[in-house]
């Protein structure tokens, strides 16, 4: 297997940072790691589910969530016509362990007379012959992409990882001249609308628990900063007056960072979500915009113009100790710091090209993630920081794609209408 | 019996007729009466040409922002420091709104597609701000002055070269009472 090496070697040169340890990280990225291989024989289905359109959508979701995790590797399935077919009862794990299977599932599944699906699935240590773990899901049928997210993000919890299959993106989705925020499933599918202002909504951001919205919309004539509330369903007015964006949550879920001009000038602030006192961040005649915490919750990076044109900064939580990160280059904006706490994500503007960037802030090792195709913006890390989001026009209108956190996999994620500034949901707690 | 008598004088006349016609083409045609000249005389009115104050009184908002009394200006790329040659079109939206005191207008910055969408909302009121600041200079009163960004999500055109994005780095200026 070739690596794509693509450490950007002249354009950015970064300060060496001395970062204090930080005990939050938990998630272990198994660079070089084996992936680890794993078969997935057809389902045992009952006559009602034998041919349905949801016994086929529940078995190739879990193999294409299990393909997509960079923890396991879909034993190909041409190999398993080499032995003899799979019977759940009487499993010949010689034969998987053949097919350089290490890990077998066995799946069942009924389409109830209620027009219920009920998925069962075992999972087996092939050279151990042995039962790992198993799991029953039920659920309306045409909830069965997501009954097979549930039974991929078991498969990840019971090996350590954090679940992602049953994340969601935020994003701006535009059809004519209506702006609005709708949220997908992480692989694109079922895209559902949360807003329906005629005007301009964007930039939306999740709270920490994942529960709330926030974003900013136009439709009071100016762009002010609304929270949605994706289980009441009520919207509240954040903050007003001049122009109010960029918002993000704080990992603890009780303060907001964002940008404001309220008081003339483009300035970060900090909001406690309970009582909503405010505290102002950054104080000079520069724009200072796109704060973003990082997942200790003691530092915030963002992009300020101080220096003559934008690039990244981290400051202390507390708007003190500021120190500037990217060094050459003349445009940097939308810092997106990985869940692990280790690398930030940004796009930069080298030779008239805007691709995005990742840099290690342990060994401070920076790498190009999108290759010269089109212009590429707001990076969001997924909840497991194995994979980012973001948005390219390189099909000639903006659309969402996904890729690893080591630039692999570059898949695209919409098609229809233009869509943009994708936000994946923050990693559970 | 003096009937028959009549109709054969005429008769006679008539056959003698054509001895008489051969003289009568020497006769000159008889000239017709001058054609006489019908004239309305027009008065001297031409339609009067409006004052600019009979104008801005007649039209409605939509009509005068239709009709850009108050023109846009552009910018640099990533720049938001108003040009040397759009400070006279400045000075002119200027000297049209000193004229109607009771105007108040909304800057919008825009931006060109390139950059960030967080950092051009930004970019778009610094430009607002800047266009604000020279119409202050100016004279116009602070408070009859707002600012709107839209950073890059409302392009005037569409396109790719310098000239679009040229036109798309703007401050426009709409007028939003009267």
């Amino acid at each position: 297997m070739t690596m794509r090496r693509a450490t950007f070697p002249i354009a950015v040169l970064l300060l060496a940072l001395a970062l204090p340890a930080q005990e939050e990280i938990t998630i272990r990225i198994r660079e070089g790691m084996p992936m680890i291989p794993v078969a997935l024989p057809a389902f045992q289905l009952d006559a009602a589910a034998r041919g349905s359109a949801e016994a086929a959508a529940v078995y190739e979701t879990l193999w294409q969530d299990l393909e997509f995790s960079r923890i396991f590797k879909m034993v190909p399935r041409e190999h398993y016509a080499y032995i003899p077919a799979f019977k759940p009862d009487a499993i010949r794990f010689k034969d998987w362990a053949s097919i350089q299977a290490n890990i077998l599932i066995s799946g069942q599944l009924e389409l109830a007379a209620d027009d219920r699906l009920i998925f069962s699935f075992k999972v087996y240590e092939v050279a151990g012959e042995r039962f790992i773990f198993g799991r029953n899901f039920g659920g309306k049928k045409d909830l069965a992409r997501l009954i097979a997210h549930r039974a991929a993000d078991e498969m990840l919890k019971h090996f350590g990882e954090k679940p992602l299959f049953t994340s969601k993106i935020a994003y701006v989705h535009e059809s004519g001249s209506d702006r609005d925020i709708y949220l997908m499933d992480y692989d694109g599918q079922r895209p559902t609308r949360i807003t329906f202002s005629s005007a301009l909504d964007m930039l939306p951001s999740w709270s920490a628990d994942n529960e709330k919205i926030l974003y900013t919309s136009y439709r009071n004539l100016s762009p002010e900063l609304f929270m949605f509330d994706l289980y009441s369903g009520r919207t509240q007015l954040v903050s007003s007056g001049g122009s109010n964006y960029a918002a993000d949550w704080s990992p603890a879920g009780d303060r907001i960072v964002y940008t404001s001009s309220k008081h003339g000038n483009s300035e970060i602030y900090l909001r406690d979500m309970k009582t909503g006192q405010e505290k102002r961040l950054t104080f000079n005649p520069a724009i200072d915009t796109s704060p973003c915490w990082s997942p200790s919750g003691r530092e915030i990076a963002f992009t300020s113009q101080r220096g003559g044109t934008p690039q990244i900064y981290i400051m202390d939580a507390e708007g003190s100790n500021v120190r500037r990160i990217t060094l050459e280059g003349s445009y940097h904006d939308s810092p997106a710091w990985s869940p692990d706490g280790m690398r930030l994500a940004f796009v930069s503007r080298i030779e008239n090209r805007f691709d995005i960037y990742v840099y290690n802030l342990k060994n401070n090792e920076i790498r190009k993630l999108t290759e010269n195709a089109g212009r590429n913006e707001n990076p969001s890390w997924s909840p497991d920081g194995r994979h980012l989001v973001f948005s390219s026009n390189r099909s000639g209108r903006y659309q969402l794609y996904l890729v690893d956190y080591d630039g692999r996999n570059v898949r695209p994620l919409t098609r229809d209408g233009e869509n943009k500034m994708p936000k994946w949901q923050k990693p559970s707690r | 019996m003096k009937k028959w008598l009549l109709a054969a004088l005429a008769l006679s006349l008539v056959l003698m007729f054509p001895a008489c016609a051969k003289k009568a083409a020497k006769v000159e045609p008889v000239q017709g009466p001058a054609v006489e000249q019908v004239e309305e005389p027009t008065a001297k009115v031409e339609k009067p040409v409006l004052s600019e104050e009979e104008l801005f009184q007649q039209k409605s908002l939509e009509e005068l922002n239709k009709d850009q009394v108050l023109k846009k200006i552009n910018f640099d790329f990533d720049m938001y420091t108003i040009r040397e040659d759009m400070k006279p079109i400045l000075q002119a939206n200027a000297n049209w709104l000193l004229k109607f005191p009771s105007v108040e207008v909304l800057v919008e910055g825009h931006c060109d597609e390139r950059g960030t969408i967080e950092y051009n909302i930004a970019l778009g009121e610094k430009r607002a701000e800047a266009a604000r600041n020279y119409l202050v200079s100016l004279g116009m009163t602070p408070a009859k002055v707002k600012i709107i960004s839209y950073g890059k999500s409302k392009p005037l055109v569409q396109g790719v070269d310098e000239a679009t994005y040229f036109q798309n780095r703007r401050a426009e200026f709409v007028i939003t009472k009267k």
